[in-house]
């Protein structure tokens, strides 16, 4: 069985236009292209406005690229003959569709409803990717203790709650019922060390469990420990892409920079 | 051929004729009698004639009277009575005006009348074809209690949409138990009209149902005659699960003729007596035939307060979850477009308020297209004046004269523009199809009837007629949008902006529509009110699979309710997308400004 990537991005530029400043551009993204293999964990490293997120949100449609394609196979891996879909021209209608169940996102800082606890949170993110009410429940309560928050808190706003809290609140929404293709901005950058091994212990067995993992990291620990490929970044271009031994023993001006 | 006898035997006819006195002239008893045909080629439907005056005041049935003198003729026994009497003053004062201006025998005895002018009463004795029942009538209007224009009842009985009728029963209900009005009760004429039947007893109405004699009802001063023709189904409106009662005070009877099957009033001794003063002297006198008068009287509509709302079971308003069991089990959502993914479909939407003097054309909405599948929430946002809230009314059908496209996947299969639909369309629509949440509650609500009158107003709109399922269902909608069910009797406009607000989403699901449009449904409310219904909104549309449009000029609405957004501006919609890619990423210059601003 060949095994194609569940994701390809080709030629992806991104350029913002500031109206409010006279229609000033910023050049986000030029000509990325990456590749995802089904349970690879590929690690994007660079420094801060090398445009790692913006890659991230453009693959999710957060961010709309001006040119090139992203294209989801959600069959790879599975046997299944292959069911490609581009998803920059995608209708909004399928993309929504496609990011509840295919594509997870978790952003950097958590993005919850006004008023809803982390149980709510986490089930929600669950009953999106198609279980069953009842399950999303148990599922939730489980990935919310694994990540060691604490059950009294299950039912607060998230809004009140600390930093480390939400973060993992969000990750824990991410991880639950993984989607196939998992997109992770700096997941465990607020997270204390005991959390911290919590979480990296869950987002490495997401590997295991054959998600597709492109994720952001600050930490050149992290990407040695969980990533089988890094793609280093350097104002919106990818400057290398091989495995992470590789990369992290070559000289990178912009790896130095950024994880000095 | 014409003999020299029989001419002045004419003459002789015509001498008399003219020694009587004239009250209607020809042309008006010819008028009378085709108003008279029409009502009885119409069971129930209120014809318009044009009422004379007579010597006679307004109020005092002139009505009758007209309808009586164009019939009555010299080989005619009229009897005219007066609260079951015929020997009062009004009565005897029409009697002889008859008898006068027509050349009429007159009696007191009902078999021996051949027409009988009525106020407020049906003789005891069962009419026969060969008799005919003139009523006076001072309220023709029966839906004059619920509805003050004229038109809007026009329209309502051509419609046949008697809901609110209904509803004021619904109203008597759970405020006294049981429904109030007396004399007039309404009914249903040959399961069409909704007729006032004078205002005789609710005694007498089971005798103007399949009656063997034709029964004229005539309203001098608003001009009306209406007829239930021999043979006519006639029904009490009432709920199909709270029995129509008639008048009756347990243990009554006549203090004269013994009689407890017959109307009777009481008198200021505290007895009774037989309303029916001429059946009264011949049940004394055995000239009646009792047991064929038992067999019609109306002793199984007695009141039983066993069987009375009252005496239902409504645990479940303090017990709500229960209701919530039934609640899972129905929960239709819309349909799409047979192949298509839409359930609701607008394309090129445009309206022009064209020029008047002092202002020039307005384009309000041009081009405008966008569509929603069944379980989907679109937002529509823009600033105020960007044609937004106009796309909405074109939508509904309050604003007119637009031109463009709007589908509905499950209004004849999403083939018929809804654009072109007649306005009695249109509220059939509303009803069961397309259901609207405006920012102001007292636009979708009638603040003057309870929580669950409102709700009974949509169902009972829909066809509900079982009081015991319009309860349980305005219980459960009340509960789920959390207004405590201790108020659901309470008149809505005790409620404050927040409440009055889920009311109005309770009462917009009621028949769970397939598509629903939120109009700026929390602007106006204080922001922790708007937050809980904003929140109340979100598990609603993510628990029902209908298709959801909701109209903000704020972004959090948007964000909070929709997945995806266009964004209207100058009556266009220049941008659409994801709603977290329109705020994170807007491309339009308008747009970023928006976001600008909604970020603040």
């Amino acid at each position: 069985m060949t095994t194609g990537p569940i994701l390809a991005v080709r030629e992806l530029s991104k350029t913002f236009t500031m109206h409010s400043v006279g229609g000033r551009r910023v050049v986000s993204l030029e000509r990325v292209g990456l590749d995802v293999a089904p349970g690879e964990h590929v690690a994007l490293a660079g420094s801060s406005g090398a445009g790692k997120s913006s890659l991230l949100r453009c693959i999710c449609r957060t961010y709309l690229p001006d040119s090139g394609t992203v294209v989801l196979d959600t069959a790879a891996g599975t046997g299944l003959p292959p069911a490609p879909v581009e998803l920059t021209a995608l209708g909004d209608r399928a993309m929504a569709r496609l990011r509840g169940r295919e594509i997870g996102y978790v952003s950097q800082f958590l993005q919850a409803r006004p008023r809803t606890g982390p149980r709510a949170h986490v089930r929600e993110a669950a009953l999106r990717r198609g279980m069953p009410a009842v399950e999303a429940d148990e599922r939730a309560v489980a990935a919310l203790r694994g990540l060691g928050i604490a059950e009294e808190l299950f039912d607060i706003d998230c809004a009140v709650l600390s930093g480390g809290e939400r973060q993992r609140i969000n990750l824990a929404a991410g991880i639950v019922s993984p989607p196939r293709l998992l997109l992770l901005d700096e997941p465990v950058s607020a997270l204390d060390p005991a959390n911290r091994e919590r979480a990296l212990a869950l987002i490495e067995e997401l590997t295991a469990r054959d998600v597709a993992v492109l994720a952001v990291y600050h930490s050149m620990s992290i990407i040695r420990r969980l990533a089988d490929r890094v793609v280093v970044m350097e104002h919106g271009r990818v400057v290398d892409d091989a495995s992470a031994e590789s990369v992290l023993s070559a000289d990178h001006s912009a790896l130095k920079e950024a994880y000095a | 051929m014409t003999t020299t006898a029989t001419a002045l035997a004419h003459a002789e006819v015509s001498a008399l004729e003219a020694s009587r006195p004239t009250v209607l002239d020809e042309q008006a008893i010819r008028e009378i009698r085709r108003a008279v045909l029409s009502g009885v080629c119409v069971p129930g439907f209120q014809v318009p004639f044009g009422s004379r005056e007579v010597p006679v005041a307004r109020g005092w049935g002139s009505g009758g009277l007209q309808a009586t003198l164009s019939l009555a003729a010299e080989a005619d026994t009229v009897k005219v009575i007066d609260q079951g009497d015929e020997e009062g003053v009004n009565a005897v004062n029409l009697r002889r005006l008859i008898q006068g201006s027509t050349g009429c025998a007159t009696s007191a005895d009902t078999r021996e009348a051949t027409i009988v002018q009525s106020r407020h009463r049906i003789p005891e004795d069962r009419l026969r074809r060969d008799q005919v029942l003139v009523l006076q009538v001072p309220q023709s209007e029966p839906l004059r209690g619920v509805e003050k224009s004229v038109l809007e009842c026009n329209r309502m009985h051509a419609e046949a949409d008697y809901s609110r009728i209904w509803v004021s029963m619904y109203e008597d209900l759970v405020t006294g138990g049981v429904v109030n009005q007396g004399a007039g009760y309404p009914v249903m004429v040959n399961g069409r009209y909704l007729m006032a039947p004078s205002p005789i007893p609710r005694w007498d109405i089971p005798r103007l149902d399949g009656a063997e004699h034709l029964t004229i009802l005539s309203h001098g001063r608003d001009k009306k005659i209406y007829a239930v023709p021999p043979h006519t189904p006639v029904e009490p409106v009432t709920f199909d699960d709270v029995p129509y009662e008639v008048e009756h005070t347990a243990g009554s009877f006549c203090g004269l003729c013994g009689s407890a099957d017959t109307f009777l009033v009481q008198t200021s001794a505290g007895g009774f007596l037989c309303s029916d003063v001429e059946w009264c002297a011949r049940v004394r006198a055995g000239d009646v035939d009792a047991a064929e008068h038992r067999r019609i009287a109306p002793l199984h509509l007695l009141p039983d307060p066993a069987r009375r709302v009252r005496a239902l079971d409504e645990s479940f308003l303090s017990d709500p979850a229960s209701l919530h069991a039934e609640d899972r089990a129905q929960t239709p959502g819309a349909l799409a477009a047979p192949g298509e993914e839409w359930a609701l479909a607008v394309s090129g939407l445009t309206k022009v308020y064209p020029a008047r003097r002092g202002s020039s054309a307005v384009t309000a909405a041009r081009d405008v297209t966008f569509d929603v599948a069944p379980g989907e929430a679109l937002g529509v946002i823009g600033e105020s004046g960007s044609g937004k809230s106009t796309v909405m009314k074109c939508i509904i059908g309050d604003e007119a004269g637009a031109e463009g496209e709007v589908l509905i996947g499950g209004v004849e299969s999403g083939t018929r523009n809804i654009l072109g639909l007649s306005p009695s369309e249109r509220r059939r629509l509303r009803i069961s199809t397309l259901s609207v949440v405006y920012q102001d509650p007292s636009a979708g609500l009638d603040l003057g009837i309870s929580a669950g009158g409102n709700i009974a107003d949509r169902l009972t709109a829909a066809g509900v007629r079982s009081y015991r399922e319009i309860r349980r269902t305005a219980a459960r909608l009340l509960d789920r949008v959390e207004v405590p069910l201790a108020r659901i009797d309470d008149v809505v406009g005790q409620f404050s902006g927040g409440m009055r607000q889920r009311v109005q989403i309770a009462k917009a699901l009621a028949t769970d529509p397939q598509v629903l449009l939120l109009d700026e449904p929390t602007t106006g409310l204080d922001a922790s009110v708007a937050a809980g219904v904003l929140d109340l909104l979100r598990e609603l549309i993510a628990e029902r699979s209908i298709a959801v449009v909701v109209v903000s000029h704020d972004f959090s609405v948007i964000d909070a309710l929709t997945d995806r957004a266009v964004v209207m501006h100058r009556g266009e919609v220049i941008e659409a997308g994801l709603t977290d890619q329109l705020f994170a990423d807007p491309h339009r210059p308008y747009t970023q400004r928006l976001v600008a601003a909604a970020r603040g």
